[in-house]
């Protein structure tokens, strides 16, 4: 760009911004607060529910602390808790079932919301019901969810079992009630709870497609296939990346289902990271240990969520 | 003429910013605050996990009578994850308790270690009736030197309940003493007759190796002890045999928490427990039944007869309240004048002021006969003056507890070898005493 800050404003354009005005100071401005007050609630949430307990977390994960001593009890340990997290067999084991969790439930969630996407995005009778249909599992309460598949997966009462057994299968899946089982179990609960979700965001998009593309892919005489490779899927990619990071990241913090269905278990097999971190705060009171195994995590995440989006850069069909 | 941008305020300088967020925080942190000056006093203000109405309640009026100018607040916290840190955080933040109680032997050394329970040994040396305590032999209380910062107010014992019907079917002799061998027979006495025998086996080791049997006499784990692995390795080989309940349906169906259930809809026939457990058997309402129950004695092994029944439900008073004497009067009167109201909830307190029979008939209800044999219990309870235990070598207990039921759940659900498992847990649990050791 060639206008500088100092540059005169063309006629009709707004002027470039002065270095007081960058930093929104108007010493003529008689109501100097209003902006803050109509982003005070917002700012003092993030800040009481975000600024706080991230700092605390940083601050926290150097010291030895269980919560009961109060803040007198908080001991300075230096990197002591990062050494332990870094020996610890549990952190590692929690570590790579998160990776293994998230990394299985997070594409197969995006490629069944596609799925349903791209059927529900055509002329079908009752569209609108199995839509909502779809979108239902998402917005249902995490108790019913958990109670529901408990039931269904049951081994020896549960529907799925009942169902494979009319096909003569022998050795049927012990789902969360074997340490084999547990983690595809709990990715299948999942992938139904969160595929109405990545379906709706897809559909959203899909509704923005050009269709000017597709017809001129239609009269070049491009096919069904060539026409999803070259203009359906090239514009859902910015689509396809905020799925993608943000069902990372909130698949890979999944809690409440594991606390619901399995506790962790059978064994480890179903201990994730998140999991983890509330076994040793609020099961073992070990907080210091806790925030520094948060603490690796959150960076841990916020690195793969980086990769990912300079991955996509330039991919997308408008860039 | 207007402006070229809509008007701005000046900027939230960072030392302006930095002052509001302290300002924030500090209104923040004084909300949380109480002085002793907001406390009332006339009120003591109790934390317990047992309903108010279970029995907690009938002390306190009764107490509340003896001292008129006195009112005693009970909350009941549930004593679980969530229950226990509310009860923390309350502790810590100040909120106005005088006397709180604890279940469990995690909880308990930690509240007292970090200071959030008064020291009551003066009291309890100075109050004849409560010399119990000062048994540092068979300890009830927990001791930090000369210190006792809890007071266990319940016996726990382990028994073995029968199903009557079931028993008879299976032909079984109800009996007063059994041997492990003469209980496994048993087992497989009710299995053959179409029903499983048991939910677990009864815990070997503590039978055998009494209070803190997970560590060694020097501090170490102790799980290569070969009871541990008879544990386990009997418990796989009879849930494989259907002797035992199958694990995979414990784990399925949750029923750690939930195994009256399962006994009362007769799946298996004999159910080791606590007397805190007999409420379901006399609640028609909520667990309807029509069969009997009878008591016998946790089976002895050659290496041992603990009952692995313990000492719990510990009383304790907060350092922090200003109305220690009070709160040392409520205690002392829980502990000496409770019995007869507790034990309708199932709790036989350590210091009795009423005969077995009156226990007897609270622990069993109204209709005791119709649904229990009396004498069995009685024999059971009291007679056998069962050997109970408290753990005072408290070293990452809770997460030596977790790394065992992981073992213990994958070894019966038949994935993973006794003898792994239990290795596993022994190298886990001497990682975890090294770890903390020093805590």
């Amino acid at each position: 760009m060639s206008t500088t800050q100092t540059s005169p404003a063309p006629v009709g354009t707004r002027p470039a911004p002065s270095a007081r005005r960058r930093t929104g100071r108007a010493p003529s401005d008689p109501k100097p607060f209003v902006g803050w007050l109509f982003i005070a609630p917002n700012l003092l949430g993030v800040v009481a529910f975000t600024f706080i307990p991230l700092i605390s977390v940083i601050l926290l994960s150097f010291t030895q602390w269980n919560l009961v001593s109060g803040f007198g009890g908080i001991k300075f340990v230096g990197l002591a808790n990062f050494i332990a997290v870094f020996q610890d067999p549990t952190f590692w084991r929690s570590l790579l079932i998160t990776i293994v969790y998230a990394g299985v439930a997070v594409p197969l969630t995006l490629v069944v919301g596609l799925a349903l996407a791209l059927a529900l995005n055509r002329d079908l009778p009752a569209r609108g019901l199995l839509r909502a249909a779809f979108f239902v599992p998402y917005i249902v309460n995490i108790v019913a969810i958990g109670m529901t598949w408990q039931m269904l997966l049951d081994p020896s009462a549960g529907l799925v079992n009942q169902f494979l057994g009319l096909f003569g299968l022998e050795h049927l899946p012990q789902w969360f009630a074997s340490s084999h089982w547990a983690l595809p179990a709990l990715i299948l609960v999942t992938i139904w709870a969160q595929a109405g979700y990545a379906n709706l965001i897809f559909l959203s998009a899909l509704q923005d497609a050009p269709t000017q593309l597709y017809e001129a892919a239609r009269i070049d005489g491009a096919g069904r296939w060539a026409s999803f490779r070259a203009i359906t899927w090239p514009s859902l990619l910015p689509t396809t990346i905020f799925l993608l990071v943000t069902l990372f990241v909130g698949i890979s913090q999944t809690f409440g289902m594991i606390a619901l269905i399995t506790g962790g278990g059978p064994g480890e097999s179903t201990t994730t990271l998140s999991f983890y971190m509330y076994q040793t705060s609020f099961q073992f009171y070990r907080f210091g240990y806790a925030s520094a195994v948060g603490l690796v995590t959150f960076i841990g995440i916020f690195a793969i969520m980086l990769l990912m989006w300079r991955a996509q850069r330039g991919k997308a069909l408008h860039d | 003429m207007t402006p070229p941008y809509p008007p701005q305020g000046p900027p939230f300088g960072r030392r302006r910013l930095a002052g509001v967020l302290g300002a924030a925080a500090g209104v923040a942190g004084l909300a949380g605050c109480s002085s002793d000056e907001a406390k009332d006093m006339g009120t003591l203000q109790v934390w317990g996990g047992i309903p108010a109405e279970s029995g907690p309640q009938k002390i306190i009026d009764r107490f509340q009578k003896l001292h008129p100018d006195v009112t005693v607040k009970y909350t009941r916290y549930v004593n679980d994850d969530r229950g226990n840190l509310k009860l923390n955080t309350a502790l810590q933040g100040g909120v106005d308790i005088d006397v709180f109680f604890t279940y469990g032997v995690p909880n308990l050394a930690m509240r007292a270690s970090s200071g959030l329970a008064a020291d009551v040994a003066d009291q309890v040396r100075s109050t004849p009736e409560l010399k119990t305590f000062l048994d540092k032999d068979e300890p009830k209380a927990l001791f930090d030197g000369d210190q006792i910062t809890a007071l266990a107010t319940t016996r726990i014992p382990q028994m073995v309940l029968l199903n009557e019907r079931l028993r008879k079917r299976a032909g079984v002799d109800l009996p007063r003493r059994w041997t492990l061998d003469e209980y496994l027979e048993a087992l497989r006495a009710f299995a053959d007759a179409g029903k499983y025998g048991s939910y677990t086996l009864p815990d070997i080791a503590r039978i055998e190796l009494g209070p803190n049997y997970r560590f060694t006499p020097k501090g170490d784990s102790n799980f290569s002890d070969p009871s541990f692995l008879r544990q386990f390795d009997l418990s796989a080989q009879l849930i494989r045999e259907g002797v035992l309940y199958p694990w995979s349906q414990a784990v399925a169906r949750q029923l750690e928490a939930y195994q009256q259930n399962v006994f009362i809809a007769e799946e298996f026939g004999l159910w080791i427990t606590a007397p805190y457990s007999l409420r379901f058997l006399t609640d028609q309402e909520q667990y309807p039944h029509d069969f009997t129950v009878a008591a016998a004695p946790v089976p002895t092994s050659a290496g041992g007869d603990w009952n692995t029944g313990e000492y719990g439900a510990f009383i304790q008073i907060n350092s922090r309240s200003p109305k220690q004497e009070l709160a040392w009067e409520f205690s002392k009167f829980w502990l000496l004048k409770g019995s007869q109201d507790m034990v309708h909830a199932g709790y036989i307190s350590i210091i009795s002021d009423v005969d077995e029979d009156e226990l007897l008939s609270g622990i069993l209800g109204e209709d005791a006969e119709k649904f229990f044999d009396v004498d069995s219990f009685r024999r059971t309870l009291f007679e056998d003056d069962p050997r109970l235990h408290l753990d005072t070598e408290l070293t990452a207990y809770a997460e030596i507890t977790q790394k065992y039921e992981q073992q213990r759940d994958v070894c019966w659900l038949l994935e993973q070898t006794p003898q792994k498992a239990i290795k596993t847990v022994d190298n886990n649990a001497q990682a975890l005493i090294d770890r903390f050791q020093e805590d």
